[in-house]
């Protein structure tokens, strides 16, 4: 768990590329693409904060190996 | 219904873009060989079937021996970017595939031979381009005029150079920032042991995707040796892959903005398209 910040911060910079991307494939106007932006950052953060949740969960649970 | 007198080009265009596009996809410039643009056929089937040689001339058409044993078979090189050139890659999956029994020793430029076979591949996908833009323009639209083929390869070669060629600067410097810098970190945390096809097949496909800089810094630090633990080598990985998938979008926007600087999609309809869309919709009510 020594790296967690290092990974959470790569996490963050790759989402962050991911979602400018993703917002200008979505929006040709670039002033709607960049306002969009950080709404849809949140939104892709709490979709993989849940996945990550969903993830945990099961590894605890069904897809125990202890 | 529609039948295959639908696929008949319409009065004022060139010829069925989709079969344009299909016939480059097999051989590059028999498309606009189709289209009546012979010379053009010619000298763009010179150079990307050139390039493809050259390139399996290099590597003795060794390309292919980078993949790891358990990852080869009859559609593994379809994954390459090489398969942007479909009929040179049928020819060397035929001609050379996996080597024989016994390995040999990779030639010394087999390197740069399998970076321009890829190379090919990926110049053939803007002509794929540039056929099915001309097969929907009119017969009388001027010859020669600028199609979505050029920003394509543009964005391409260096991410983000499309969109300024277009005039979207703001969109140009944001795009190349993004992912060129994303590039750039992967190669760093992975200390440049990305960039090896040998070592990352499919992962060094998908950075190839980010054209220029990926290849400069393939040059510059492709061939350094790994002698010790890389603690985030597979995040490294993840980051150049990712800019190079992530430029492909860019690819599209970019054909995207070309259209709508110009006016719209060519006012001829693709038959073949209308042909699918009718049986997705016949589909749809019978489901």
């Amino acid at each position: 768990m020594d790296d967690l910040p290092i990974h959470l911060t790569l996490f963050l910079i790759l989402s962050g590329v991911i979602v400018l991307i993703g917002t200008f494939y979505s929006e040709p106007d670039d002033a709607k693409a960049l306002r969009a932006f950080p709404k849809k950052l949140v939104t892709f953060f709490v979709g993989c904060g849940i996945l990550a949740a969903v993830i945990l969960l099961m590894e605890v649970t069904v897809a125990s190996v202890k | 219904m529609s039948s295959f007198s639908d696929l008949k080009p319409r009065a004022q265009s060139r010829g069925v873009p989709s079969v344009a596009t299909l016939l480059t996809w097999f051989m590059p410039g028999a498309g606009h060989f189709y289209l009546g643009r012979a010379g053009f056929g010619i000298l763009a089937f010179v150079i990307v079937q050139g390039l493809y040689l050259l390139g399996l001339s290099l590597s003795d058409g060794m390309g292919f021996q980078f993949l790891q044993e358990e990852l080869r078979g009859t559609f593994s090189p379809g994954l390459a970017p090489e398969a942007g050139n479909l009929g040179a890659l049928i020819y060397h999956v035929q001609t050379y595939g996996f080597g024989g029994i016994d390995p040999q020793p990779f030639p010394a430029h087999v390197v740069l031979g399998s970076t321009l076979t890829a190379i090919s591949g990926i110049l053939n996908v803007c002509l794929m381009c540039h056929a099915h833009y001309e097969a929907r323009v009119s017969k009388d639209a001027v010859s020669g005029k600028l199609t979505p083929a050029l920003p394509v390869f543009l964005s391409w070669l260096v991410p983000g150079l499309g969109h300024f060629f277009m005039g979207r600067r703001l969109r140009g410097i944001l795009i190349f920032m993004a992912l060129v810098g994303c590039l750039v970190l992967g190669t760093v945390l992975a200390d440049s042991s990305n960039l090896s096809r040998e070592r990352h097949y499919y992962y060094w496909g998908g950075q190839l995707m980010a054209g220029l800089p990926a290849m400069l810094l393939q040059v510059a630090w492709g061939a350094k040796q790994v002698v010790t633990r890389i603690p985030y080598a597979e995040a490294g990985l993840v980051f150049g892959s990712v800019a190079g998938l992530l430029n492909i979008l860019m690819m599209i926007d970019v054909y995207r903005e070309f259209l709508m600087q110009n006016g719209g999609e060519p006012t001829e309809p693709d038959p073949m398209e209308d042909a699918a869309s009718k049986v997705i919709g016949a589909a749809r009510i019978l489901s």
